[in-house]
């Protein structure tokens, strides 16, 4: 993980908690303590899972470990049981969080964690999954995915002869991993080019929000043909990644967040770095219902004028969200030496 | 000011091979030259002395493209093409462009009026809308009252004989321009070997202006600011060769200087079409450089943006911002809003 996203997500955090209003925090008891988070199932995979899930990367801007066992079973008791992860998150630190947080629990939990080679080989791979057991304190990953597929070359790289698609099949049959997939967040033409391949993905992970909807667009183009291959969708960045959907007033955490849950997709995952965060989102999750065709199409065509040059979705239009170590390893220019 | 007479004493050999013409997109009566003369880069001339002179050679040496846009330099650059081609007007096929980024007909032929007068000439050539790069302009152009009427006003009342569009963001949006059904003659955009395999208008806009008869414009054959030769990983004359052997009408090239005019008259009078080959053997080398876009920043950057195209959208400009810093000092713009027409 970079320094400079680290520095610019802890950035937006405190700029997010600053903005953070009463009304807009749900304390303890503001939803029903049975009340829980509703299941869909999850693809092809014969597994259920929660309509939102946990995202890894706030796992680790939490303010310590004990807030973190905290989130993570105040998530699990309220029925949510898919964990996201990556490898690079933190320097491990997400993992190793995650890892003491479901100590005992592990059956409980869909643990889902992502491999980072950018590009390089199946042996780097498999290295990297054998760390994120260790991390994470178990034998088995249930959703192992390909991180950060953002660069029109990615799917050549990934499918090279040695490339990290043939660590996906090696450690499915060592049982080490159950399930395979990817994500990536730049472009839909990217995520299309990597499904062409026919490679047996049973998952595949891409951001989904009321604007994305209107410019270029994963929801239009990716989606469809993820749901036609029978693949488990996992949403995210339903806020715009660093909150800036909410920030800016394109749309209301409840309106987001209910948008992109209405979608078709198994789950949304959403960062909840404090259980403050945690008991909002649990709030919109438990008393869940889809919004209508044509809610979400007055949304969208509100959200329309907004989405057009792509400022709420960073992670589409700059360099911001991209890790410097895929950039060197395919021999790019560092960060700073282009444009954001 | 009287109108000064062309002076047509070329440094170029008269035994040159001539520049090739090629039709324009489906009107096959009409040839263009296959390299354009770029008019943004006739404002980086060190002077209106040169400029004129750069503008007159050109022609002499069969360059019959000339580009130009309502809004390049504050109209410094249309004024300086009029003085170039006085007396000249009838050999070549003027193209200039109408920036109305959204807003209504009305704006856009008071724009074509400004450009008239100061190319001084009663009509266009070619007449494109420009700088279409944001999800929404295809609808702003087609609704009711939009650009797209202006366009058609024009041509019917004898101002412009053909109409286009131009964008140098995305291939989706001139997809969705397309797909308005609207009848463009032209189509321009950016064309080069890093292109092909990043977000690429060669792969996908280009074989359907082919199959419709519209003709393709090419421009930033070097990547716009000639990042990819300044760093070695291709040639000048690799670079424009490539562009050229497209099946396009013409490529675009910016000419500020005469020794500038002169390599590219060079390579376009020896011009020979790369072989399918050689073009993917291009194509692959520099297909790992071109995977991030970073030789191609105006399908990335906000510098590339036009803030006069923001603020008619009404999208904000953060002029705390490096890009949008870089953008201002590109446009020689103060951030102020859009100035009236006078």
């Amino acid at each position: 993980m970079t320094v400079s996203r680290r520095a610019f997500m802890k950035g937006l955090a405190a700029g997010a908690a600053g903005l953070t209003t009463p009304a807009m925090v749900f304390g303890e008891g503001a939803h029903s303590p049975a009340a829980t988070v509703p299941h869909r199932p999850m693809g092809k995979t014969g597994l259920d899972v929660s309509i939102i899930g946990l995202g890894g990367f706030h796992l680790g801007s939490a303010r310590d470990q004990p807030t973190a066992n905290d989130i993570v079973a105040r998530a699990l008791d309220a029925g949510i049981n898919f964990f996201d992860n990556a490898w690079d998150y933190h320097d491990g630190l997400s993992e190793t969080r995650l890892g003491d947080a479901l100590a005992g629990k592990r059956d409980r939990a869909i643990v889902m964690t992502k491999v980072c080679t950018h590009g390089r080989d199946a042996k780097v791979a498999m290295q990297m999954l054998d760390e994120s057991l260790r991390r994470l304190r178990t034998d088995h990953i249930d959703v192992w995915q390909i991180h950060e597929v953002i660069y029109d070359n990615d799917p050549d790289l990934i499918f090279a002869p040695g490339g990290a698609a043939e660590a996906l099949v090696q450690a499915k049959q060592q049982g080490k991993v159950r399930f395979v997939g990817f994500t990536g967040h730049k472009d839909p033409s990217i995520h299309l080019r990597m499904l062409e391949r026919g490679f047996p993905f049973d998952t595949v992970q891409m951001p989904l929000n009321c604007l994305d909807a209107t410019f270029r667009s994963f929801e239009q183009h990716v989606l469809p043909e993820a749901n036609r291959r029978g693949l488990a969708v996992f949403g995210m960045k339903s806020l715009g990644g660093s909150g800036e959907i909410v920030k800016y007033g394109a749309a209301t955490p409840d309106e987001a967040l209910r948008y992109a849950m209405s979608l078709p997709v198994a789950t949304t995952i959403s960062g909840m770095e404090s259980p403050d965060v945690l008991a909002q989102n649990l709030a919109i999750a438990t008393s869940f219902t889809p919004m209508t065709g044509d809610e979400m199409r007055a949304l969208r065509e509100r959200c329309r004028p907004l989405a057009a040059d792509g400022r709420f979705e960073l992670f589409k239009t700059t360099k911001i969200y991209d890790g410097a170590v895929g950039r060197q390893q395919h021999h790019f220019p560092p960060p700073e030496k282009l444009p954001a | 000011m009287p109108p000064t007479v062309p002076t047509l004493q070329s440094t170029v050999p008269v035994t040159q091979p001539a520049i090739p013409q090629r039709p324009f997109g489906r009107h096959h009566d009409v040839t263009i030259s296959a390299l354009g003369f770029g008019g943004h880069h006739l404002g980086d001339a060190p002077d209106e002395q040169t400029a004129v002179r750069l503008v007159h050679e050109a022609v002499d040496a069969g360059i019959t493209f000339f580009d130009n846009c309502w809004e390049y330099r504050r109209g410094k650059t249309e004024t300086l093409m009029g003085k170039g081609l006085a007396g000249l007007r009838d050999r070549v096929f003027l193209m200039t462009k109408v920036c109305t980024h959204g807003r209504e007909a009305r704006l856009g032929l008071e724009m074509l009026g400004e450009s008239l007068r100061r190319l001084r000439t009663d009509h266009l050539d070619l007449w494109q809308v420009h700088g279409v790069c944001f999800e929404n302009d295809p609808e702003l152009f087609i609704r009711p009252n939009g650009a797209a009427e202006a366009l058609l006003k024009a041509k019917r009342d004898g101002m412009v004989r053909f109409v286009g569009f131009t964008g140098h963001k995305d291939p989706a949006i001139h997809l969705a321009m397309l797909a308005t059904g609207f009848p463009f003659d032209s189509v321009q955009m950016p064309l080069n070997a890093f292109d092909a395999s990043f977000r690429s208008f060669e792969t996908q806009v280009l074989p359907e202006l082919v199959k419709r008869g519209i003709a393709p414009l090419g421009m930033k054959p070097l990547g716009g600011h000639g990042d990819p030769i300044l760093e070695g990983v291709v040639t000048a004359e690799e670079a424009l060769r490539y562009a050229m052997s497209l099946p396009v009408a013409t490529t675009i090239t910016g000419i500020d200087k005469l020794d500038v005019l002169y390599q590219n008259i060079g390579i376009a009078q020896n011009f020979q079409p790369m072989s399918p080959s050689e073009m993917q053997a291009l194509r692959d080398r520099v297909r790992p450089d071109a995977a991030d876009g970073h030789f191609e920043l105006y399908k990335l950057s906000l510098k590339f943006d036009n803030p006069e195209a923001r603020l008619a959208h009404g999208f904000p400009i953060d002029d705390q911002q490096s890009e949008v810093k870089d953008m201002l000092k590109a446009t020689a713009n103060t951030g102020h809003p859009f100035p009236p027409i006078q």
